[in-house]
């Protein structure tokens, strides 16, 4: 039986991927290596009667129109806001960020009134800037190597796009894809812990420190989600990030495509210059007239085509590619919700963001620890407590917790083993009982994931949870190689849709809608 | 009345004021110091200026130095690299064939790339919203020139300049000390680390100019040849003349009042000094706007580097030594400066002329963050170097019989290096061409009609000599022609 299209891996980008070629009316067929569909957009029970996003756990850039063509709402994708971050401190207060504007404004003043003043600022600046950076999400990348008429308009249109920013507004963006996430917010604010914490979402997922230059780039990465129009901060997905890949699945499947779960994909079987369908473990062989792989370039090229059948200076830069997991993940099934004594009790800052992110000092400690193999000893982390607005998360009156973590590098000293592992989870639940000394005792059971459980588990390269570093030489028409950013690769018939190729990262879902417009325009 | 004012007798501004007078302006140049305190400057100096300036005439002189840097091995002996390309192969198979056999391809295609920032260069730099035709054409005929040196070399400019300079390193080499010096060229005058972005532009930054497979600059002797040859062009230059003020007179630079009361008349006014110098300190703050004093108080000049001149009882057996083992030594000099301190091991990349030793320092932080600078803390410092260079040269310790230790804040107080640092701004991604120093100046214009910009704080800044002025002066003949 042919196939129009294979896709490899049932991420949420190779889902968006079948989706919208199944909507084109082809013969689609998805082929997951679980048991689930989702990659690490998924909802598992964890602990009996303890439900986890176990890996990827907020959403925010999931593209409005992929919400819209896919009509994810009506095939049960329902959005419940995050809307505060706290920030406890070593000296026992707290910095909160809420999400109404003058609470938000009296607290800010709380610690600093000229940071107060500058917040508005801030966000004017940033949501203009967001704007900016948002048509380029949608775009597919020009090779600027190429002299084809289409790569030169695209060019054009960039420079176009760019110029139309205005002087002011392109130097200020200049300045945000240069500059380290500290230096940039050291222009705006004095308070440290509200630098610190703001400059934490531009670390996520890279191996940099918040001192490190192109990390300014990630913190507006991260702050598109807060501006998108259809939700207005970051939020949870009712029954956890899995019920986002369930709903894409689902209308994946509404539009007509086949999606096969445990089937793992032995190699990609290439006749000529032509790839032609995939070989799965066991055997068994399906042809294709396309096949699209959702997975990172390392595994696709280097794992499943392999480099006999790809140029010698393609496989040079996909093996230059960095991934450099730098995050590790604490799933905490509890009998009782964590009583943080900068504000005792139960509250709304429990149903937000809790940030341990005291100092942009801490923050840069945590990643220096990283830099020369250890896993931070204090480590940075974005707390949640999806048990709080989804009570169906974990049983009556108990509670689930997800601690994500940075840094724990994928290249630790010695490689991880279950003795590092339990270190690891030691030391993250030994920072966080300094803000919530109750916290150990309502432990129930803990999940700790490394980068190299997280390799293990979803097969993503070195734990990289954005399929490759977002760094500045990974971007655009670098990601994940030149000439190879616009979604085809140096075999015909094969295709990128992963986070590996741009925009990237985050449950955006770009990168799977992006490739499916470039394979349906080469008439696949 | 002089057409010319020209603050600062430093090379940009001596050069700026050579070539005002070349083209037939009556110029001053007003400088605080009453005499040159340098005998010599570390730089490039484009040819173009060499050649109109007759510095040679002048009695510019220059010997690159052969090996243009030696680096103790751990093993013992050193890693030498020459100016002659095949001699540094040499030495490096030595230690690595492996890092040898990719010599020659790594450095053909730094130099490619050098060769197109050197064409950004000696120019204003480009202007991505101008309109005017000419600009236009310059912005294409820069990306004609790029595509001419072929896919490889524009893959290359767009993915090399924003890396750090120890991913790039990891792309082509092994061998540890290799790395470390070209490491060390990456992170010079900068408060960033290897691992930071960004640095792999400070490699080539200071590689344009000099030949395939050498990394550092030399030393120019007989600088007061600067001097020599914008008087022989008329130039009139004024020492112990120190500027107080910048004149403004509706709206307009008017010239300059003096510490001494005087006030000298003139219908522009280049400044070499620093912007914030320049803008906040001479000129009266009412004529600015408060968003571009912002911008101006936000340049970055963390000065992270101390000299410390050590004279010697004899010549020390190197020209140029490097003391830093690997990159991850100079990482970790690197953290100290994040949190204040000074690098508890910092890199020393020390210069021998007979027998006095240049060494500069990095890291050492302008302001400490834990007490303030004073003699017991320098003289640990220069503890400190002295043994660091004894360890790598055995016998180096004992012949110290003098030694100066200047700071970032030594610096700063003496020659008004803003916050210490060399360039009048660290030479950051966000602070090059366009962006350099601020964007409303990048022209070498300012806010004041008839004030301009002509020092190292511009586009392209520190390390390359005379281009800011060569580049400031022409800005000035353009405007005001």
């Amino acid at each position: 039986m042919k196939y129009d299209a294979i896709v490899i891996g049932g991420g949420h980008n190779g889902l968006v991927n079948a989706a919208y070629l199944a909507r084109a009316g082809k013969k689609v067929l998805v082929l997951e290596r679980r048991e689930r569909v989702g990659g690490a957009a998924v909802t598992e029970e964890v602990f009996p009667g303890f439900k986890f996003s176990v890996f990827s756990y907020v959403v925010s850039l999931l593209r409005p129109e992929i919400i819209r063509d896919l009509d994810l709402p009506g095939h049960g994708l329902h959005i419940l806001p995050l809307e505060s971050t706290i920030t406890p401190l070593p000296n026992g207060d707290y910095l909160g960020q809420w999400g109404d504007h003058d609470q938000n404004r009296r607290e800010l003043y709380r610690h600093s009134p000229r940071d107060a003043e500058a917040y508005d600022d801030y966000g004017r600046e940033m949501h203009f800037m967001a704007k900016a950076v948002q048509p380029i999400l949608g775009m597919v990348p020009p090779d600027p190597t190429s002299l084809a008429p289409s790569d030169l308009l695209g060019l054009l249109r960039l420079s176009r796009h760019f110029r139309n920013l205005g002087r002011e507004q392109f130097h200020a963006l200049y300045k945000l894809m240069t500059m380290s996430s500290a230096d940039f917010l050291d222009e705006w604010f004095e308070n440290d812990a509200l630098k610190a914490t703001k400059s934490a979402s531009g670390i996520i997922g890279t191996f940099l420190g918040p001192r490190s230059p192109g990390t300014a780039y990630v913190l507006l990465h991260h702050y598109m989600g807060e501006i998108d129009g259809v939700f207005r901060a970051w939020g949870f997905a009712k029954g956890g990030t899995g019920a986002v890949s369930e709903a894409i699945a689902a209308a994946a499947r509404r539009f007509g495509a086949q999606i096969r779960t445990g089937a793992s994909v032995a190699s990609v079987s290439v006749k000529g210059n032509r790839a032609t369908g995939v070989v799965l473990e066991h055997g068994e062989e399906i042809e294709a007239g396309v096949v699209v792989s959702g997975i990172d370039p390392r595994q696709t090229f280097i794992n499943l085509v392999g480099e006999k059948h790809l140029p010698d200076d393609f496989t040079a830069a996909i093996k230059r590619y960095k991934f450099r997991g730098s995050s590790g993940k604490v799933n905490l099934a509890l009998s009782e919700l964590p009583d943080f004594t900068c504000l005792p009790g139960v509250g709304p800052h429990l149903r937000g963001a809790i940030s341990i992110s005291p100092s942009l000092d801490y923050v840069e400690r945590a990643y220096d620890d990283a830099k020369y193999g250890a896993f931070s000893r204090r480590p940075y982390m974005d707390v949640v407590i999806p048990s709080m607005i989804d009570p169906g998360m974990a049983p009556p009156g108990k509670h689930v917790m997800s601690c994500f973590v940075q840094y724990a590098p994928f290249d630790v000293q010695g490689g991880w083993d279950d003795r590092k592992r339990e270190a690891f989870g030691d030391a993250v639940v030994d920072t966080l009982a300094e803000f919530a000394p109750n916290l150990k005792r309502a432990i129930l059971h803990r999940q700790v994931l490394t980068p190299a459980d997280i390799e293990r588990v979803t097969g993503l390269s070195e734990g990289n949870i954005f399929q490759g570093e977002l760094a500045l030489h990974q971007l655009f028409f670098l990601r994940p190689a030149a000439s190879f950013a616009k979604y085809r690769t140096p075999l015909r018939g094969l295709y990128q849709c992963g986070a590996g190729t741009h925009p990237g990262g985050g449950i955006m879902g770009a990168s799977g809608r992006l490739a499916a417009v470039e394979i349906l325009k080469d008439g696949a | 009345m002089t057409d010319a004012i020209v603050i600062g007798a430093g090379v940009n501004g001596l050069v700026t004021a050579a070539y005002l007078a070349r083209a037939g302006r009556k110029v001053t140049v007003l400088e605080a110091r009453t005499h040159q305190e340098r005998a010599s400057e570390i730089g490039w100096i484009p040819p173009r200026v060499f050649r109109d300036l007759d510095l040679v005439r002048h009695g510019l002189t220059v010997t690159p130095p052969d090996p243009w840097i030696s680096a103790p091995l751990p093993a013992g002996g050193r890693l030498e690299l020459w100016q002659d390309l095949s001699k540094s192969v040499e030495s490096i198979r030595r230690v690595s064939p492996k890092d040898a056999e990719r010599w020659p391809r790594f450095t053909e295609r730094m130099a490619k790339l050098a060769r197109l920032l050197e064409t950004l260069y000696l120019a204003p730099p480009p202007d991505l919203h101008s309109t005017r035709v000419s600009e236009l054409l310059r912005l294409a005929g820069f990306g004609w020139r790029a595509r001419r040196a072929g896919k490889e070399t524009i893959v290359d400019l767009l993915r090399i300049l924003p890396m750090s300079v120890q991913e790039l390193l990891d792309d082509w080499f092994e061998h540890d000390t290799l790395k470390a010096i070209l490491g060390a060229g990456g992170v010079s005058h900068i408060c960033e680390g290897p691992r930071s972005g960004g640095t792999a532009f400070v490699l080539l930054h200071h590689h344009v100019g000099s030949p395939r497979g050498v990394f550092r600059r030399a030393a120019w002797k007989g600088v007061g040849a600067f001097e020599e040859a914008a008087r022989a062009r008329g130039v009139t230059v004024k020492r112990g003349a120190e500027v107080r003020a910048i004149v403004v007179k509706d709206g307009r630079a008017a010239g300059v009042a003096l510490a001494s009361g005087e006030t000298l008349p003139a219908s522009v006014v280049a400044s070499s000094a620093d912007t914030a110098r320049t803008l906040l300190g001479l000129v009266e703050a009412s004529w600015l706007d408060p968003e571009f004093v912002r911008a101006v108080q936000h340049i970055k000049t963390r000065g992270v580097t101390a000299r410390v001149k050590l004279t010697l009882a004899k010549a020390p057996d190197f020209e140029r030594l490097l003391v830093a083992p690997t990159l991850e030594y100079l990482e970790r000099a690197y953290d100290d400066a994040k949190y204040g301190r000074v690098s508890s091991r910092p890199c020393i990349e020390a210069r021998a002329e007979g027998s006095t030793v240049h060494a500069d320092v990095q890291y050492v932080p302008h302001t400490l963050r834990e007490g303030a600078w004073d003699d017991p803390r320098r003289n640990a410092l220069g503890d400190l170097v002295v043994k660091l260079l004894g360890d790598a040269v055995p016998g180096l310790a004992p012949r110290v019989t003098a030694r100066e230790v200047l700071t970032p804040k030594d610096l700063d107080a003496r020659f008004g290096f803003p916050g210490g640092h060399l360039y009048h701004g660290e030479l950051t991604l966000d602070q090059i061409l366009f962006m350099r120093p601020v964007p409303a100046c990048a022209h070498y214009v300012t806010p004041v009609e008839g004030l301009y910009l002509c020092g190292a704080a511009t586009h392209p800044g520190g390390g390359i000599l005379g281009a800011s002025g060569f580049n400031a002066a022409r800005a000035m003949l353009g405007g005001t022609r």
